[in-house]
């Protein structure tokens, strides 16, 4: 039986009616299974358009398919960052995640950078490797052969390279770079600006090495696209995440319940957005090549609302939904499910004026520098929002009775080494 | 007075561990920091050189390396711009060379300096101001000892306003699941809340303030501990561990053995311990020394979690650095 589907931001009192009709765990993380298959698919449709778009323009390169390159990889911002929702609560998510999404990123390490970069530094001796500009590399004293760049040379030598962390290589971040280069423009507007004719074959190529840019911006397209398959897959009948969470339903539900909590808390309010206010550095935004910033943020807390309330709306305005998280905290305490669909509520608007006003010209950039009391204002509200939630999530898993398996294997106790047992 | 505290106890028995790690254990470690990081920003005002420095700064780490895994109420925003580690894109050490480099104003105004980069305030900054060899030799009256006067006054008000902060959480804290009690709802919830502090302050300690000096096997990383230029890697660590365990046993209804025997354990692995800086790690023993007080930091969580708070049915709870 499909259960009675609650529009977003229905009133509580339609909740206090629901617990008869309450669905079962099973049901719940399958239609959890589902939006993710479909957040996935969506992704990798839209990294998909973004690989056309950029063969269009490495094959004719030129000032307007450069802008529909840019303009591709924005679009494939919105389903992403609602996937993310699924990455900490799940071990097969969360050891992939990082060929995708990566960052920060140490940018010297792909292409040219402005001497203002610098060079080498303590934490990373590869910082400003330039593999674009250099057929022939040392990589932790060994020489590398560099002068075909292919997706393997990025997957397996340069990523991570030397075990650091910011060495990234691939994934949406290090081709937004490749499409926009740096943002030069330190907490002024404007975003990275990199000329068309970096792309530019013959004569009219700018800052050199053309081909093997061209080169490695469809080596990291094309290992988006295929990385974006794999996960998807995941997700499909059969797929090793689908089974992880629908094996056990009750670990499942801790699952969904960590990667809204963890993503809420730690991930978004702290490390993405509270920190970069703290460090007034106008390069710690997500989206820093392109000031996409605001749009990635928002649609990351329209996944965490979307596992809450078991709806995702696609790329194509389609709608997947089902049995939801929502049904089973509403049967055992109506209350709190009326808090925590206000909190939700309340973090999305929060988030949404941050868009909104990025929109409306004050860049994210901007909002970060020491002073913008009205960036401080729009970023702390949607940080206290997105911690706020939080405590609610935390009652969530009193209230479902999940305390003991949410968070089971999913803290960094990592088991003993069996040497000092 | 001691009938109104066995009353206190009689009406919220599911209090009073929470009641006795606020007021036994966080009110007096912030207010003794407070104290410290006067100490310090007076020792400043007084002589601001490298070596004369530091033993205030050494002192005002020592008081606040117990609170630093706290986070929670005020001290949730306000460890990062007191002690913000790891910087993994040397912003302190940039935006520092760029103040001095351009006398910046900002520098030399304590006021002014509460709106500059969290990665140069607090201890950070005065490890590489105190600690770098290009940057410590500066001279009595030079930008750079001005700086470091405006670095240890601002680091003074910061403690101060987190005391003052705490006053207001501990009163939250200890009056969980009161009516009009917005932040916690029930005494669980305070309770969960110190205790997801001590256990993800564990962690903390074992995955990063070891396991980042550590790196892989092979590549040692000992230039990323924390502040191992003024020689606290190690003792951040114990003082932690400490810290942990001296909120566990607070919170705990009774006596903790298995915690406390996983505590001594913790205590001979840092005895064997030679560098308290870590910058030995590339001499396979040194290394496996670090690895051996991983391990019983890690067994350290397991006992805690068996005789805290699984007794009470609690889980730890999100906390703010369980992100990348």
């Amino acid at each position: 039986m499909r259960p009675l589907l609650l529009a977003a931001g229905s009133v509580p009192v339609l909740a206090f009616a629901m617990p008869a009709l309450a669905a079962t765990p099973a049901e719940v993380v399958d239609t959890y299974a589902s939006l993710a298959q479909a957040a996935y698919d969506d992704s990798l449709s839209a990294a998909r358009d973004l690989q056309s778009a950029v063969e269009s323009f490495l094959s004719a390169p030129s000032p307007e398919r450069l802008s529909s390159a840019r303009a591709a990889w924005i679009a494939a911002r919105v389903p992403y960052p609602q996937t993310e929702v699924f990455r900490f609560g799940n071990p097969v998510v969360d050891d992939w995640e990082g060929k995708v999404n990566a960052w920060p990123l140490d940018e010297g390490l792909i292409d040219y950078v402005d001497p203002s970069y610098g060079g080498a530094t303590d934490e990373n001796a590869l910082a400003a490797l330039n593999v674009i500009g250099n057929p022939t590399l040392t990589i932790g004293g060994q020489a590398v052969d560099a002068s075909e760049i292919t997706p393997a040379l990025l997957a397996d030598t340069l990523d991570q390279a030397d075990g650091v962390e910011s060495n990234v290589a691939r994934g949406y971040h290090a081709v937004e770079f490749l499409l926009w280069g740096q943002d030069l423009n330190g907490h002024g507007p404007g975003a990275g600006d990199r000329p068309w004719t970096d792309y530019a074959q013959g004569a009219e190529c700018t800052n050199g090495n053309c081909e093997r840019r061209a080169a490695y911006l469809r080596a990291a397209t094309q290992l988006l696209v295929d990385d974006l398959d794999w996960m998807t897959g995941q997700w499909a009948e059969g797929g090793s995440a689908r089974a992880a969470v629908t094996a056990n339903p009750e670990a499942g539900l801790g699952a969904m319940v960590k990667g809204m909590g963890s993503l809420s808390y730690g991930e978004l309010a702290g490390e993405r957005m509270r920190l970069g206010l703290m460090l007034n550095d106008p390069e710690e935004e997500q989206d820093c090549f392109s000031d996409n910033t605001p749009n990635s943020h928002y649609y990351d807390g329209l996944g965490i609302q979307n596992v809450y309330l078991g709806r995702y709306v696609r790329t194509d305005g389609s709608v997947v939904e089902g049995p939801l998280l929502r049904d089973l905290v509403a049967a055992t305490d109506p209350a709190l499910d009326a808090e925590i669909t206000a909190k939700l509520a309340a973090s999305v608007a929060a988030l949404g004026e941050v868009k909104a006003a990025a929109e409306g010209g004050l860049a994210y950039d901007a909002m970060l520098e020491a002073g913008n009391a009205e960036g401080e204002r729009l970023i702390s509200a949607a940080v206290d929002a997105l911690v706020d939630q939080t405590h609610s999530f935390e009652r969530a898993i009193g209230a479902l009775g999940l305390g003991a398996i949410a968070f089971e294997g999913s803290d960094s106790l990592d088991s003993p080494d069996a040497v000092f047992q | 007075m001691r009938l109104a505290l066995a009353l206190t106890l009689l009406a919220t028995p599911a209090l009073a561990g929470v009641e006795e790690a606020v007021n036994a254990w966080i009110l007096p470690g912030v207010a003794a920091f407070a104290e410290s990081a006067g100490t310090l920003a007076r020792s400043a005002a007084g002589d601001c050189t490298a070596d004369a420095l530091r033993p205030a700064y050494l002192a005002a780490w020592e008081a606040w390396a117990p609170l630093a895994d706290i986070r929670l109420g005020p001290s949730e925003a306000g460890a990062l711009s007191i002690a913000y580690w790891p910087d993994e894109r040397g912003a302190g050490a940039r935006t520092l060379r760029g103040l001095i480099a351009a006398e910046d104003p900002a520098g030399l105004d304590p006021v002014a300096y509460a709106e500059v980069s969290a990665a140069a305030r607090g201890f950070p900054a005065l490890d590489l101001l105190l600690g770098d060899p290009d940057l410590s030799g500066y001279s009595g009256g030079s930008y750079a000892c001005r700086l470091v006067q405006t670095v240890a006054a601002d680091l003074a008000v910061q403690a101060e306003a987190l005391a003052e902060g705490w006053q207001a959480e501990a009163q939250a804290l200890t009056t969980a699941g009161a009516e009009g009690n917005a932040e916690y709802l029930s005494p669980d919830e305070a309770f969960r809340a110190i205790y997801t502090q001590a256990l993800s302050g564990l962690e903390f300690s074992a995955d990063t303030r070891l396991g980042r000096p550590l790196g892989e096997p092979g590549t040692p990383r000992p230039t990323r501990a924390e502040a191992w230029r003024s020689g606290r890697s190690l003792p951040n660590v114990a003082a932690s561990v400490e810290s942990a365990v001296g909120l566990a046993r607070e919170l705990a209804d009774g006596p903790i053995p298995a915690t406390e025997a996983a505590l001594d354990q913790v205590h001979h692995a840092e005895a064997a311990i030679d560098d308290p800086s870590f910058q030995d790690l590339a001499d396979p023993t040194a290394r496996l020394k670090l690895e051996i007080l991983q391990q019983r930091i890690r067994a350290l969580i397991d006992a805690m979690e068996a005789e805290v708070g699984n007794p009470r049915g609690l889980q730890p709870g999100f906390n703010s650095r369980d992100g990348d």
